[in-house]
């Protein structure tokens, strides 16, 4: 039973690598330690804690697992190694995920030792449904294929603008795709769920940022896909990513909750993050929003299977403060009606959708109402905007609502990632954000229209500074980059419903 | 230090064995574990010629019997067996069960004492895998370790480290391969051991292949169960129970980090070189005294890397020894024109290995060599017989144990 004290333990280690650095002999630890061995009671008092987290290693050795024990059998055949951070001061034995060993296939060795890896965080293996989800970083994938190693460095805040805005982003789709007609739709590999697209997001848009992450007084996570009926994802990117400050005991001084609205529950909060930033005696400096979602549906042949076609998986966050703006906030409007177009009852495993109400009754209005809202108190016309961003359920709604509301191809087209990544639920508009965050020039204007089934839209005016381009370069891994990757591999229908599962 | 004690381990009795008693390894689906640890104890008394009340103490040992046959406070178990109310004390392997005897004997303490080792794993079929890898490496575990993979990366790090490549690393596979086949060999002519067959370097080779790794299952030791005794007395008491007492002459053990990873060296295990060098000392012998070598192959890796760490081999040159051996094997490793008998039960590997009671039958193989009681597989050495060691790991080398048993007291 993975609900006993000892994951607690094991996830406080194994989640973010946690060692502990001598700082008189340099001497490293894989454990929270109170003294070194070399240096003996001098050293007291002189342990410095460390995270593997955004370090690279090198796998020294490996070899083939394809007789797992009980827990790790749904992941098939897998290579297992050791890897080495610090020049080998420091070895953790580790798995090789995002790979997947064809059956037939013989593997030299050779080829993959020496190579360096980053650290993912991934689940650790299968457990009952019952159970806490075990988690652990001690998974890796090589920094020359799909994800590079980025280096997270702490930069010195700059200029403080006087109302909070965007100051840091990240976006996280994986590297498996299923491709169906002029469609691609992302997959989580097995290991992967909401939670660890969260943490992924998070630990992007924080590199992006540059600022501490114990500054970030809240973070909010919206999905419809927690692996949890009762227990945040929240929490556990608070814990993994160290935002705000870290007491002795392992408690993080940060506001962690999780939203739900369907498809909005990320961007509806982001005029929360940006007001709990702007309150002078809120204390919390930076926010973060994450949407993420492993977005679910049920088989393509069961009731409400029709989603199957365009369920995808990702999340983009966002961190909302004060010090180096790269989009402003100009304003917001949200509106709700009950409108159960789309809805999943608690202890079902996929959602049910009304059809063809999901689109005028539902999507439709709540998208243009909030819109033309918007545009009407800034006093704007669609020419004024230079990217519209609308949630994209499928490739149809978004243009044909664009289009309604008199924007061109150039102003929707950046934003459009449902053909390369499929809908990402919560996710959806707030990578679309992402995807025109990462090609705008300053003083351009956003409109940011989600929708959520339920139903409401949230419409945002952003417009960009040049910090944008400044911090630009921080970031590798772009939804471009994402999207067109050399190292995307491709699966089989029957694959794809495996790892959307997953363990 | 803090300690500058000269002379390990002064000896004020020393420790000798006079009966041995196994079961055959295996699996025993009939038996409750009592039932096997019963019958090892018997043939021991009886060839000790002894009763019950005779005994004074009992150290038995048991990797995991309460995980895998729910069997807790096993000194129980055996007092209901034996109707004794001795001191008993149970530890994880033989050796260290052993090891308390001995010190019990040195000191004085007592002077007829029954060892056991016990342990059924077959029961647990399904899930003995995960027993043994959460308690042998637990974050090795929690990344997808099994019980082969860290022999597998003990090879690669190997290969890497003294740079094998081209008819080296042909020859070191093969070498390997040979470990196993000349193990299989030796159990054909051991009644105890699990598997009394033949095997060809192409069942282990083919078996690589079809697994895709270094290593496949012809390298790696079986589950087992079984049960094996000594009684263990004072050199004293020994000369009025036999005329042919053999002695321990020296043991020590060692002790290393439990995360394989985070050990200095992944090539060698360090417990083997100081529980060895220590148990030499103590015993006051020189290794090529030694002529007579029962290893702990949990693997054919460990079995080589083994010679290197215990000082028959130069580091990176045992498989070399091995390969050129077995070209066409006498019955014994040639190094540097020298004979060592390796594994004469057949090993690990073929005679079995039930985790509790393995150093058992490792001590009742040398017991019976020294003895010259082995028969068919007794080791035909050029000279006399007389010394022998015993190399026990618990875990994956976070435990190691040596013992130099001899026939002669110097």
């Amino acid at each position: 039973m993975s609900s006993e004290p000892i994951e607690r333990r094991v996830s406080y280690l194994g989640d973010r690598l946690r060692g502990t650095r001598c700082q008189i002999c340099g001497k490293e630890y894989f454990e929270l330690r109170d003294y070194c061995g070399n240096c003996g009671r001098k050293s007291f008092g002189k342990m410095l804690d460390t995270d593997l987290f955004y370090e690279e290693g090198e796998l020294e050795v490996c070899t083939l697992v394809n007789e797992p024990t009980n827990k790790f059998t749904k992941l098939g055949s897998y290579v297992y190694g050791i890897v080495s951070f610090h020049g080998g001061k420091i070895r953790v034995p580790g798995r090789l995920t995002d790979h997947m060993v064809k059956c037939d296939e013989g593997i030299d060795f050779s080829t993959l030792e020496g190579r360096t890896v980053a650290p993912r965080f991934r689940r650790r293996y299968s457990v009952d449904k019952s159970d806490v989800i075990p988690t652990i970083s001690l998974a890796f994938t090589f920094t020359d294929e799909y994800y590079p190693h980025q280096e997270y460095s702490v930069r010195k805040p700059g200029k403080e603008y006087d109302v909070a805005g965007i100051v840091g982003y990240g976006c996280y789709t994986s590297r498996f795709r299923i491709k169906e007609g002029s469609m691609q739709r992302a997959i989580p590999f097995i290991d992967e769920d909401a939670i660890t697209a969260a943490v992924e997001a998070g630990k992007l848009a924080l590199i992006h940022s540059g600022i501490n992450s114990s500054q970030v007084g809240k973070i909010y996570v919206g999905s419809e896909s927690n692996p949890y009926a009762v227990k945040p994802i929240a929490s556990k990117v608070a814990q993994v990513l160290k935002l705000g400050e870290e007491e002795e005991d392992g408690v993080q001084g940060v506001d962690a909750i999780d939203t739900e609205f369907a498809c909005k529950a990320a961007t509806s909060v982001f005029k929360d993050a940006v007001s709990l930033v702007n309150y002078p005696k809120s204390d919390v400096h930076d926010a973060m929003v994450i949407g993420s979602d492993n977005s679910q549906s049920a088989p393509r042949d069961c009731p409400g299977g029709e989603l199957d076609l365009f369920v995808g998986y990702g999340a983009a966050a966002f961190i909302f403060g004060k010090n180096d703006v790269i989009a402003e906030i100009e304003g917001w409007y949200s509106c709700t009606s009950d409108t159960p177009d789309f809805w999943r009852r608690d202890g079902e495993p996929y959602p049910m959708h009304g059809g063809r109400f999901t689109g005028d009754p539902a999507y439709f209005k709540h998208v243009r109402k909030a819109a033309k809202k918007l545009m009407e108190r800034l006093g704007l016309q669609a020419g004024d905007v230079d990217y519209f961003v609308a949630h994209q359920p499928n490739a149809q709604f978004p243009v044909r609502v664009a289009k309604e509301l008199g924007f061109k191809e150039e102003q929707y087209l950046p934003s459009l990632q449902v053909v390369r990544f499929g809908n990402t639920y919560s996710g959806a508009s707030p990578v679309g954000l992402a995807a025109v965050l990462d090609v705008a020039e300053p003083d351009a204007r956003i409109l940011v229209t989600s929708y959520g089934s339920g139903a409401g839209s949230d419409a945002y005016s952003f417009v960009t500074t040049s910090h944008l381009v400044d911090k630009r370069p921080r970031q590798k891994l772009t939804v471009k980059y994402q999207a067109e990757n050399p190292f995307l591999e491709y699966v089989d229908y029957t694959t794809y419903r495996r790892l959307k599962v997953g363990m | 230090m803090l300690s500058d004690r000269e002379g390990y381990g002064i000896m004020r009795n020393l420790p000798a064995m006079v009966a041995a008693g196994r079961t055959r390894f295996g699996e025993h689906y009939e038996k409750e574990p009592e039932k096997l640890i019963e019958e090892a104890w018997l043939r021991a008394s009886v060839e000790a010629k002894i009763e019950r009340k005779d005994i004074e103490a009992c150290y038995l040992s048991d990797y995991f019997l309460p995980i895998t046959n729910k069997l807790g406070l096993e000194e129980g178990f055996l007092s209901e067996l034996t109707e004794l109310h001795v001191p008993m004390e149970v530890t994880r392997s033989f050796s260290s069960a052993l090891s308390n005897a001995c010190n019990a004997i040195v000191a004085g303490r007592q002077d007829v004492v029954l060892v056991g080792g016990i342990e059924k794993m077959t029961d647990r079929w399904d899930k003995i895998r995960d027993d043994l890898m959460l308690l042998e490496d637990p974050w090795s575990f929690y990344a997808g370790c099994t019980p082969e993979a860290n022999h597998e990366l003990m090879l690669r790090g190997y290969i890497k480290k003294y740079g094998l490549k081209g008819e080296n690393l042909e020859r070191l596979n093969t070498a390997l391969a040979q470990v196993s086949v000349k193990n299989h060999l030796h159990a054909t002519k051991n009644e105890y051991a699990q598997y009394q067959r033949k095997i060809t370097l192409e069942n282990v080779l083919n078996a690589r292949k079809e697994a895709r790794k270094p290593l496949g299952l012809y390298d790696f030791a079986p589950v087992s169960d079984g049960a094996a005794t000594i009684i263990l007395t004072s050199e004293k008491t020994a000369k009025k129970l036999t005329d042919r007492p053999v002695y321990v002459l020296g043991y020590s053990s060692a002790t290393d980090f439990l995360t394989f990873p985070a050990r200095d060296d992944l090539t060698h295990f360090i417990v083997t070189k100081m529980a060895m060098k220590n148990a030499l000392k103590m015993a006051g012998v020189s290794l090529w005294d030694l002529q007579l070598a029962e290893l702990y192959d949990q693997s054919t890796v460990m079995e080589m890397v083994s010679l290197e760490d215990m000082g028959f081999c130069e580091p990176g040159k045992a498989w070399s020894s091995i390969y050129e051996s077995c070209q066409d094997y006498q019955g014994y490793y040639e190094i540097d024109g020298k004979q060592l008998f390796v594994n004469m039960n057949g090993g690990l590997k073929a005679d079995g290995n039930p985790l509790g009671a393995t150093g058992g039958a490792q001590t009742f193989e040398i017991f019976r060599q020294l003895r010259g009681e082995a028969g068919e597989r007794q080791a035909k050495s050029d000279g006399e017989l007389k010394h022998g060691c015993v190399l026990e790991l618990e875990g994956f080398g976070t435990k190691g144990y040596a013992y130099i048993l001899g026939s002669d007291k110097s």
